[in-house]
């Protein structure tokens, strides 16, 4: 029986030869990763020592903690959540990664998403490492069962496909691309299955577009999505792997419980009205362009990474950020912020009047320099619900790094495909 | 995740294991969402860092029903469209409505994110194809939660849902994943 790649990696895991949509069983996830946050890692910390008793780790190793979110205003609660956590990953001999950018990335970056893997996490934007043909779930408080036992109960997920052609235009990227599925298959379309990107469109998309739309997977009520992979993903597979990995594919034949087709070509640049990442709140950009806005955030685990803020370089090389509007960069890691400094594209955006930040999670949730009530954002962030970003009364719009780069230019909604160079 | 998470790491595990559900629960239908719902909106965003259960109380269902707290008793049930718990949830508006008897949530069918979180918790979340159209608000009903099969009990009217798996079973009733997970833990440390 032809399985997807979803099938086989949960089968590697599971340590069986197949496994078949809606069976629930046990799997031995990869690696277990969280970041610290209150509530959340200090919690399971103390229920794992205090509750079950457990002291030491037989595989410490395939445990990972990434300290990305509060580490911008340094004050002493902040602080001790840090401490807590440093003192737990020392305790227990757990690999701790610290401020070096947004961990759904850094574990990218370090070799942790290796094609074939099976990684977990209680943030559902672990999705992300799909783009490397691995498979990234987001379970929840489930992450303390796989902390305390080394594999998790899970329903295996069917699988729809999505085949894509054509390529981006100039001015569209993923984050047009994942809307518009919103937009056409509702906030459930995928819902309780994992969304798998095929055909020439696929191939024809970078690294950093198959992450960002990889990581978007939960707005379309999908549990992960995933490329299967190509030469693109194993060269940089075989960059940063410190162990061996062994890719899975899709075979021919493999069930999907639908296919859709989607020209890239085709799409118009999309932004989500202030609610929520549904179909209703989705628009192409002219039905808003106009809006004025006042705040403007290119960042996040969704978008942030290189080949946006070369987008937005381009759009405001020589140019000046709206009087009326504050920008905001922050790029996904360090390692993407050391590169577009290396590219000069952070200075070409200084000089167009934005601020460029460190590498953290603070912008994206609310937590650094936090919306007034009334003001308008436009936001490549991931979630544009009330109160993400500071006030319950601001108003987010979500859109790509270049209609969030144009809008900052102009200090009103604007179609993007006017300002980048073609 | 929400910044306003900060304050109230000490009683959240404490405060969200419920006891598990009889066999069979018996209630009304409290009320009915549409879809896409985002729970958040229970208690309203404004006050989604409380685990406080006075606040709770004070803030559950105010803008839809001012007296819900007050009409609600245990065993009743929560009634949901397409998609329930869409959104980016967060706990306490499900710790709210079990704090005032809320036993179950019934509906067309859930948000996979939201499913996880308050399956850990223990809370029965049956997907129900056709309840959101086939009851009224305060409609007698009779759940067997395991086999997720619903009576509507004044028009004798039965409804089937998808049942859950053995292991989400277990999880109820045990009246959560960490309560499992413990019983499960220490009998293996027993047998060793």
């Amino acid at each position: 029986m032809p399985s997807t790649i979803t099938e086989k990696i949960l089968a590697r895991a599971a340590g069986v030869d197949r496994v078949a949509p809606r069976e629930n069983r046990a799997f031995r996830p990869d690696h277990m990763i969280a970041y610290d946050f209150p509530g959340y890692t200090d919690v399971m910390f103390r229920q794992m020592h205090d509750d079950f008793g457990i002291t030491e780790l037989a595989e410490p190793e395939r445990y990972l903690v990434f300290i990305d979110h509060m580490l911008t205003r340094g004050g002493p609660r902040e602080e001790e959540v840090h401490r807590v956590t440093r003192e737990w990953c020392d305790h227990y001999g757990i690999t701790l990664h610290e401020a070096e950018g947004i961990g759904h990335q850094v574990a990218a970056e370090l070799g942790y998403a290796l094609p074939g893997r099976f990684l977990i996490h209680f943030d559902g934007h672990i999705s992300g490492l799909g783009a490397f043909g691995a498979l990234g779930w987001g379970v929840r408080r489930d992450l303390l069962e796989a902390w305390v036992t080394g594999r998790i109960f899970l329903d295996v997920p069917a699988s729809v496909r999505f085949e894509l052609t054509g390529e981006f235009r100039p001015g569209v990227d993923n984050r047009d691309l994942i809307h518009s599925i919103i937009a056409r298959l509702g906030a459930d379309g995928c819902a309780h299955q994992v969304m798998e990107f095929t055909g020439p469109g696929a191939r024809s998309m970078s690294i950093d577009r198959r992450q960002g739309l990889c990581g978007m997977a939960m707005f379309t009520g999908a549990v992960s999505a995933v490329f299967n992979p190509d030469d693109l993903s194993l060269e940089h597979a075989r960059r940063v792997a410190a162990t061996p990995f062994e890719p899975l594919y899709s075979d021919p034949g493999a069930a999907y419980t639908g296919v859709h087709e989607i020209d890239l070509s085709q799409l118009e640049p999309q932004v989500v009205l202030p609610g929520s990442a549904k179909g209703a709140n989705t628009r192409n950009v002219d039905q808003v362009a106009g809006t004025p806005v006042t705040k403007a955030f290119i960042g996040s685990c969704a978008s942030g990474r290189l080949e946006d803020i070369r987008t937005a370089a381009e759009v405001l090389r020589g140019r000046r950020v709206a009087d009326t509007v504050q920008l905001n960069v922050v790029p996904t890691s360090v390692e993407i912020h050391r590169r577009a400094e290396a590219e000069g594209l952070l200075d070409v955006l200084r000089a167009a009047g934005a601020a460029v930040a460190e590498s953290s999670c603070d912008f994206c949730f609310g937590y650094q320099r936090p919306l007034a009530p009334d003001e308008n954002c436009i936001s490549t962030g991931v979630l544009n619900i009330s109160g993400r970003m500071g006030s319950t009364e601001a108003n987010i719009f979500m859109g790509s790094a270049a209609t969030v780069a144009a809008s900052a230019l102009t200090g009103r909604i604007t179609d993007p495909r006017a300002e980048v160079p073609r | 995740m929400s910044a306003g998470n900060t304050q109230n790491t000490e009683n959240t595990e404490r405060t969200e294991n419920p006891l598990p559900p009889p066999d069979v629960i018996r209630g009304r239908v409290a009320w009915i969402f549409g879809d896409d719902f985002d729970v958040d909106l229970v208690i309203g965003v404004e006050n989604i860092k409380y685990y406080d259960p006075d606040v709770l109380r004070s803030v559950c269902m105010r803008r839809y029903d001012p007296e819900f707290a007050d009409t609600v008793r245990l065993g009743d049930v929560i009634v949901g469209g397409r998609n329930f718990g869409y959104g980016h949830p967060h706990y306490p508006p499900l710790v709210a409505l079990r704090n005032l008897g809320i036993t179950a949530v019934l509906a067309e069918s859930f948000s996979p994110g939201f499913w996880r979180g308050e399956t850990y918790n223990g809370m029965p979340l049956l997907a129900v194809p056709g309840i959101s159209t086939a009851v009224r608000r305060w409609d007698r009903v009779e759940v067997d939660w395991r086999r997720s099969r619903v009576r509507l009990v004044d028009t004798g009217a039965r409804l089937a849902g998808d049942p859950l798996s053995d292991r989400v079973v277990k999880v109820i009733e045990a009246g959560g994943s960490l309560n499992l997970l413990l019983a499960e833990h220490r009998a293996a440390r027993a047998a060793d």
